[in-house]
């Protein structure tokens, strides 16, 4: 147990405290100037100033070629411009595209009120980390502005100037550094190795003094200057001179100017006490960042791509298109409103109420979306009033009285006799589907399951009147919702698609992520206890899934469940490709689920055992009360790093033959008349969407780590 | 009166009162170790016994026996009439009479105090929530800590957590109470707000067994002090007789060294 007046780990008692806008002040060092901060990080000793200068210069040198890769005259990036609705949702028909648009909207009202809800009042992005941040951004661009390649020079046809070989060899100050580059940078290096040696042997470094850092300062400008010059040497190609490429870069000098000004003009604006003390909700920060985006998309000439109906549209002069602009200005309204919202409504009472049905939502949204709106059913309505209604309110009903009657507090010992009976009638129930001893819809017997294992359940749930409809309710919800998907995913769509799969590209990564999260989770869990069960037959079992699941390649996997596995199934049953892959990624993945959470719950100490024990709580109740709240917030970050991995897996989709995100990347532009063999940008843009979402689920990761208080106990 | 007056006049009264631990010729082995050695004990009704010994004497072990948090392996152990088996019935019901307070606590750290204290009476004994909460507000005022319902056990001194865990184990209105070293994991400012709580419950006519080493609180409050060694009783007496005229050698011994 923790010891006295330590933080507690719980969100609401942590938000409790940082309730106030300005954070006590505790005391607090003083400020370090830069050439200090400089002193003290960079330049402490010499050789950490000589390790300061050889990977700066690394860091240059991987930056400018970078930047050349990606401003290359040889880019296409039209390629990716146009393709953009195909890169993200492949073939889905453009006419019913206003699907798509509800989908990312509900998703962004969800998102914005949960966060607004869930958002600490206090805390944020403090206005130093800012508007250093931003001065950072501005300088890192100014950087980038002078590293790149300066364009090719146009002469009077518009076509580049070329030069003889004879020529191309140049006699001018900057050909020859070009040619004497390396042994140029390899002197000013052995300048500050000398540079270093001098001073420390005077033993200035140790007094951290100003002349050390001017003259590694002088010498990794000079270094720069020769890897901005060598730019600007000709070659074959006549390049642009150095004025004219700048005045080129008008646009992203602005941005530069701006991004220094706001950081230093907030630097100076506040006093160093406000510049640590003031908070900007880091959301702020975030619909800032999106709402220029979306300006942009309103004022900057990025110009109009798109390929409809096997046309190239290219229009580089125009802002981006009507049916683009508007719906992401729409969402990015609808976003800020309900986060809004979400922290109006926070300290009312309607807001801790929220938290529970907004999390159900969560978990319903993903279903909803793909089989309600995306796929848009096309519902049998006489099949559905004859025998889907029929059925789910005789499930409903039979199973809530059944609920009712074993919830009793006093039902004992005949509670079980009734549960194991129901359990036999189920188990029955699939013998006979083997068998063929008698016709039964496959979701009569799986709900016929369901009930007996609720009813086993029962008695650990038992209660008074209130308690016991509670039951009941959630009884009746769960085959609502059951029911009503069923007869969803077997009702034809209506959307039509030229491939099998209804939706591609980032979609359908998206698609097939959250769906093996949604499976692979609670498989995950109930093979962690299983492993640590008393039961032996259990612990074998589940010991023996993890560990072929974790010795088998997660390609195999993919290739049994998308090739292999419909040979298995009865005759009129198919398994659909990605049903298929979702099923080989969510049980590759629950194995290593299970591992992590197993971690967890031995981290739960044995008193809490003992205590549950003590108290007379029945094994379930224990686990699912005491234990496994306990093992799961223990395991968040191994937990979040498996979900990672699992949403950059989804990239295997394209070995398997799924016109995913990279295959489009990879394989469909680069086949595409316009575009033939144009490769490379579509896969740098593919890695950098990847990035974009797998490094902000680590940062939320982090965030909640803090929140719950994980490693402070 | 004579010391063995007294004791006499004692053991007529309690004679009187119904059983609510027996425990005969108790044997428990952990290994090749034997920490509880023909154990032979009865327990009356709102009879307080405090349990001295050394450590590794097997006093921890045998009150974790009672409500089976550890298995004994020979003997009989009765509670209230239902004895200690291995059908899980009997051990539940055993679990639900009896409250046990543990030297760490074992506060439940992700559950306010509120919520650690109404979860069992909720799901075990199946009370509506609002007159398990009733419950559990007045036991808190009972043992002193009102204002902290909506408090994390993490955010509580050593000595509130311990009393929230007594007040854990009253809401199940246990028949006996078990306290298995309720203090020592105590700083010493805090151990009396904790012998005050359970002096309280003594006088109320609860059932208890407690292990400590507050010598203090025995001479008070037990109406019997049970001395352990080597996992065997070694001698028995009211709190008079033991403090002031121990007969066994070990006995001496051991007053001797914590006196």
């Amino acid at each position: 147990m923790a010891a006295p007046m330590t933080e507690g780990p719980d969100p609401a008692a942590l938000e409790a405290w940082a309730g106030d806008e300005e954070q006590a002040t505790k005391p607090e060092e003083p400020s370090l100037s830069a050439g200090e901060w400089l002193s003290r990080n960079l330049f402490s000793s010499a050789v950490n100033s000589l390790l300061t200068v050889v990977f700066s210069l690394l860091l240059v040198l991987v930056l400018r070629g970078l930047l050349n890769f990606m401003f290359s005259e040889e880019r296409t990036w039209r390629a990716v411009k146009t393709n953009m609705r195909f890169l993200f949702t492949h073939a889905y028909p453009q006419s019913q595209y206003a699907r798509i648009w509800v989908c990312i909207g509900v998703i962004a009202v969800l998102s914005g009120l949960s966060v607004g809800l869930l958002a600490r009042t206090g805390g944020g992005i403090s206005m130093k980390k800012l508007s250093m941040n931003l001065m950072a951004a501005g300088a890192l661009i100014a950087l980038g502005i002078l590293l790149r390649e300066p364009s090719a020079a146009v002469g009077a046809d518009g076509r580049a100037i070329h030069r003889s070989g004879a020529e191309a060899r140049g006699d001018s100050f900057v050909d020859w550094l070009d040619a004497n580059a390396l042994t140029v940078l390899g002197l000013l290096v052995l300048a500050n190795v000398l540079l270093a040696a001098w001073f420390h042997h005077r033993g200035t470094y140790l007094q951290v003094a100003t002349e050390p850092r001017v003259a590694h300062g002088v010498l990794v400008l000079a270094s720069l200057g020769v890897l901005i010059g060598q730019q600007y040497a000709t070659g074959e190609v006549v390049r642009e001179s150095f004025a004219e490429a700048m005045a080129d870069r008008a646009w992203w000098w602005l941005a530069a100017v701006v991004l220094v000004g706001a950081g230093a003009a907030l630097w100076a604006g506040l006093g160093d006490a406000r510049r640590r003390n003031t908070f900007v909700p880091a959301m702020y920060v975030f619909f800032a960042g999106a709402g220029l985006m979306v300006l942009s998309a309103w004022v900057y000439p990025w110009g109009h791509y798109a390929f409809l109906e096997g046309e190239f549209i290219a229009e580089p002069g125009s802002t981006v298109a009507m049916t683009t602009k508007l719906p992401w200005t729409v969402i990015w309204i609808l976003l800020v409103a309900t986060f809004e919202l979400g922290r109006a409504i926070k300290g009312t009472r309607v807001g801790p109420r929220l938290r529970v049905p907004l999390n159900l939502l969560w978990v319903m949204t993903p279903f909803v979306l793909y089989w309600a709106v995306l796929r848009d059913p096309d519902l049998d309505w006489a099949h559905v009033m004859s025998t889907d209604i029929p059925m789910a309110v005789f499930f409903a009903v039979f199973g809530g009285l059944v609920v009712w009657y074993l919830a009793h507090p006093r039902i004992g010992e005949t509670g079980r006799v009734v549960a194991v009976g129901l359990l036999l009638v189920a188990v029955l129930n699939w013998v006979a589907a083997f068998f063929g001893w008698y016709p039964m819809l496959q979701k009569a017997r799986i709900s016929f399951l369901l009930l007996a294992v609720v009813a086993m359940l029962a008695h650990n749930f038992a209660g008074d009147r209130s308690q016991r409809m509670k039951l009941v309710a959630a009884w009746v919800a769960a085959m609502a919702v059951f029911h009503w998907l069923v007869t969803l995913v077997n009702s034809p769509s209506t959307v039509d698609t030229p491939t099998d799969a209804l939706i591609g590209g980032f979609g359908i990564t998206l698609i097939v992520a959250v769906f093996t999260l949604l499976l692979s989770f609670p498989l995950g869990v109930l093979l962690a206890l299983a492993r640590t069960s008393k039961l032996p037959i259990f612990r074998v079992l589940s010991t023996a899934y993890i560990e072929v699941f974790r010795g088998v390649p997660l390609i195999t996997l993919l290739f049994f469940f998308t090739l292999i596995f419909n040979l298995f199934l009865p005759q009129n049953m198919t398994l659909v490709d990605i049903a298929g892959a979702t099923i080989g990624f969510s049980l590759f993945s629950a194995a290593y689920l299970a591992e992590n959470v197993r971690g967890g719950l031995q981290a739960v100490r044995r008193g809490q055992y003992e205590a549950s024990d003590a108290v007379g709580f029945t094994t379930v109740q224990r686990t699912l009360f005491i234990v496994l709240p306990q093992a799961l917030r223990v395991s968040i970050p191994p937990l979040v790093g498996q979900v990672i991995a699992t949403f950059k897996e989804t990239s295997l989709l394209a070995v398997v033959g799924i016109f995913d995100f990279l295959r489009i990347a990879d394989k469909v532009i680069s086949a595409q008349s316009e575009f033939l063999g144009v490769k490379r940008e579509g896969l740098l843009f593919v890695s950098f969407v990847y990035w974009i979402f797998a490094y902000n689920m680590s940062k939320y990761s982090q965030r909640l780590e803090k929140r719950l208080g994980v490693g402070e106990r | 009166m004579s010391v063995s007056d007294a004791t006499t006049a004692l053991t007529e009264e309690l004679a009187a009162r119904d059983d609510m631990i027996v425990c005969e010729g108790v044997n428990k082995w952990f290994g090749d170790f034997q920490a509880l050695d023909g154990i032979t004990a009865v327990i009356k009704e709102r009879e307080v016994v405090v349990v001295l010994g050394p450590s590794g004497s097997g006093k921890s072990t045998w009150i974790r026996c009672i409500n089976r948090l550890e298995a004994h392996q020979e003997g009989r152990i009765v509670i209230d009439g239902v004895e200690l088996t291995n059908d899980l019935r009997n051990i539940e019901k055993i679990r639900s009479e009896v409250g046990m307070v543990f030297q760490q606590f074992n506060l439940f750290p992700h559950l306010t105090v509120l919520d650690n204290i109404t979860m069992a009476p909720i799901w075990v004994r199946k009370k509506p929530k609002r007159e398990a909460e009733e419950l559990a507000r007045s036991l808190l005022e009972r043992v002193g800590i009102p204002e902290q319902a909506e408090k994390y056990p993490g955010q509580l001194s050593g000595g509130q957590q311990q009393r929230v865990a007594i007040a854990r184990a009253l809401a199940m209105e246990p028949r006996i109470m078990l306290f298995d070293e309720p203090t020592s994991a105590l700083d010493p400012e805090m151990i009396k707000e904790v012998l005050d709580v359970m002096k309280e419950l003594a006088l109320s006519g609860m059932t208890m067994m407690v292990v400590t080493h507050e010598m203090g609180f025995a001479r008070e409050v037990a109406d019997r002090v049970i001395f352990m060694e080597d996992g065997q009783i070694v001698e028995t007496g009211t709190p008079e007789h033991f403090f002031t005229n121990p007969v066994e050698e070990r006995t001496k011994l051991f007053l001797s060294q914590i006196l």
